[in-house]
């Protein structure tokens, strides 16, 4: 076997032994190359702790540890970019048996990514709302306008009341007494260089997902009122619009003559 | 599924909806987030050329739990989450046995 | 447009990091570096941070970036790594680098991913020659893909291979000589290995090819004992610089006179304030700095 191919099945499970061929300055060649599987371990840890850090509050640093380290085992990085590491976490939360005690925390982990999306997204500029107030020149168009969203924008509907639980991490609420059985639904966006989180209703969640899937204005509420009868598509643009989100139009009013 | 709302949803629905968007997107920042609340997000850097806090004694305990993952149990802020509607709590300390 | 014969004959300067103490750049710092606008060289960022398609990351660099020199220091081409360089990765610097066009480029002489995994730490090589061969022929890659010289960082190691064919230092004048590529001199890395590995540090820089010394870094380490109750020192960034690496930072200076010199901090980060500090007295080390006969 190579010697890197040895030395990275070392490094990635800890019971496997050094690689041979090492030599040291003394005899204690296991506690020097434990120097580099801790760093590998640790520094992965800390990148899934960068990107999850609610998680990593919500069952404590020792849990989150371990819960990591076995993650990692599963699925090391492919890249070396970290701040895309991890997008498996939810899932693996969801299938890791100590953690059915916190039946939230795939959810929150799913919001945390969602939030590292949205802060890393592309730059790019919301239209004028002066095109949107144009597209209401004909209005038996409306139903076929598309909208273009900032990649930043994302929506997601639990069956807990992740925002909450995300928000009380943010010294934004109380974490006592919290009701995580709550059903909420969230919109996650960057706005300029912020991102932030909003509890919505499911109506708006699914509509935000309908129009980051390419479908018309139509279409999306349509589905979204079917969703939630109480679905208000005023609010729920007027959320996108004052947010900076709506980043394009098609087909725009610029096109006529 | 009823897809009938889907086609009830008439171009007069639509401008509405689109115009009083407008005007509530119009009216100062505070207006529009009437709804809920927004929280902001800080995120450092992911990746550096430090050799991390991989120090023996960390990477030592990080071990130990690898090997005891049986016994793993939350104790982070999720003990505090008691639920009102659920008489036995939510997140509370309770052992599970991972599968192998 | 006319040249003169005479100017054709000057190459256009190479962009150049001035001889000063710099700074790395941490996102916790952004706002306090654009509102305080602290008298230091230049920043430095890793490459893989900047590396995604926009936000706060990108919009703090650009207005940095016009403000001060900058370095890009890579943490994941793997040079050393017994896989071929990663394509995408490298196509992904070449972007960056053609963005913010740095005054300078670095990477490591070092290892970091193996059959597509990423291993997110800077691992040892055996110094043979079918390692050298490698560096060599990813380094000419690398270079001819971003179109500029690259600078090899000497590593902090804890360990070495047996059926080694060269030492440290003779390995990377090989590198050097080779592919042309200059050296970052980590003079808290040399500290580290050296004591690590029982050296004397002033032999090895003096072993090093200094002429093609281009950068210099700076950082602090943990300390810890092995078993045996030898020191086994950890290049944390997580501390100021110790004594003896500023000590062994001025011998360096005698030798390559005036030099960009980074003070890295990456964990425990302190308050920008304490860290401009620091390169005040990498500054006041700069000023002294005077090139023996």
């Amino acid at each position: 076997m190579k010697l890197q191919e040895s030395f990275s099945a070392a490094l990635l499970n800890p019971r496997t032994p050094p690689p041979t061929g090492i030599v040291g300055y003394n005899d204690d060649i296991d506690r020097r190359f434990a120097v580099y599987s801790n760093n590998v371990q640790s520094g992965l840890i800390n990148a899934l702790a960068t990107s999850y850090p609610v998680v990593a509050q919500l069952v404590g640093e020792a849990f989150f540890q371990a819960m990591a380290q076995m993650f990692i085992q599963k699925y090391p990085p492919d890249s070396p970019v970290m701040s895309t590491y991890g997008s498996q976490f939810a899932g693996f939360i969801n299938s890791f048996a100590p953690a059915r005690s916190v039946p939230y925390l795939a959810d929150v982990a799913r919001l945390e990514r969602l939030c590292v999306q949205a802060f890393h997204a592309a730059d790019i500029c919301a239209v004028n709302p002066g095109l949107l107030t144009q597209a209401l020149d004909n209005p038996e168009g409306l139903a076929q306008l598309h909208l273009q969203l900032h990649p930043g924008v994302a929506s997601l509907q639990s069956p807990y009341a992740i925002a909450a639980l995300w928000a009380a991490h943010q010294s934004l609420g109380q974490i006592q007494g919290l009701n995580p059985r709550q059903p909420q639904s969230v919109l996650v966006l960057r706005n300029e260089l912020r991102v932030e989180v909003f509890t919505v209703s499911s109506g708006c969640a699914v509509f935000v997902h309908l129009l980051k899937g390419g479908n018309t204005l139509g279409l999306a509420a349509g589905h979204a009122l079917e969703a939630d009868p109480d679905f208000d598509l005023g609010q729920a643009l007027a959320l996108l619009i004052s947010h900076n989100t709506i980043t394009g139009l098609q087909p725009t009013h610029e096109a006529l003559p | 599924m009823n897809s009938k709302t889907t086609r009830t949803l008439s171009a007069a629905a639509l401008a509405l909806a689109l115009g009083s968007a407008l005007s509530i997107a119009a009216l100062p920042a505070q207006a529009a987030g009437d709804m809920e609340k927004c929280f902001g997000v800080a995120m450092k850097g992911h990746n550096d050329c430090a050799a991390g806090a991989g120090t023996t004694c960390a990477g030592t305990a990080k071990t130990d739990n690898q090997a005891n993952a049986w016994k793993l149990v939350p104790k982070g802020t999720c003990e505090k989450t008691a639920s009102s509607t659920s008489p036995t709590g939510f997140g509370q300390m309770a052992a599970f046995k991972a599968k192998s | 447009m006319m040249h003169s014969p005479l100017a054709s004959l000057i190459a256009p300067p190479a962009p150049q990091l001035p001889p000063r103490a710099g700074l790395g750049l941490k996102a916790e710092h952004f706002v306090d570096v654009l509102e305080t606008r602290p008298d230091v060289g230049f920043f430095e960022v890793h490459a893989e941070n900047y590396m995604v398609a926009g936000g706060p990351f990108h919009h703090y660099l650009g207005l940095i970036s016009d403000l001060y020199p900058l370095s890009i220091h890579g943490v994941g081409l793997s040079i050393g790594g017994e896989s071929p360089l990663n394509g995408e990765h490298l196509q992904r610097l070449r972007t960056l680098l053609n963005r913010y066009q740095p005054q300078m480029f670095s990477e490591h002489l070092a290892w970091s991913s193996h059959g597509g995994v990423f291993l997110n730490d800077l691992l040892p090589l055996r110094y043979d020659t079918a390692t050298l061969q490698r560096v060599c022929a990813h380094m000419d890659q690398a270079q001819d893909v971003l179109q500029r010289q690259i600078l090899l960082e000497n590593p902090a190691t804890y360990i070495e291979f047996d059926a080694a064919d060269f030492d440290e230092a003779e390995f990377i004048r090989e590198v050097i000589s080779r592919s042309g590529c200059g050296l970052l001199l980590d003079v808290n890395n040399v500290y580290v290995s050296c004591i690590n590995h029982g050296r004397e540090p002033l032999a090895y820089i003096d072993a090093l090819p200094l002429r093609a010394v281009a950068e210099i870094h700076l950082a602090g380490f943990a300390e810890e004992a092995d078993s045996f109750g030898e020191r086994l020192l950890i290049d944390n960034h997580g501390a100021p610089i110790d004594q003896a690496v500023w000590a062994l930072y001025r011998q360096v200076l005698k030798r390559t006179g005036p030099m960009a010199t980074l003070i890295e901090r990456d964990n425990h980060l302190p308050p920008l304030t304490e860290l401009v500090q620091e390169a005040r007295l990498a500054d006041r080390c700069l000023l002294n700095a005077q090139v023996q006969p």
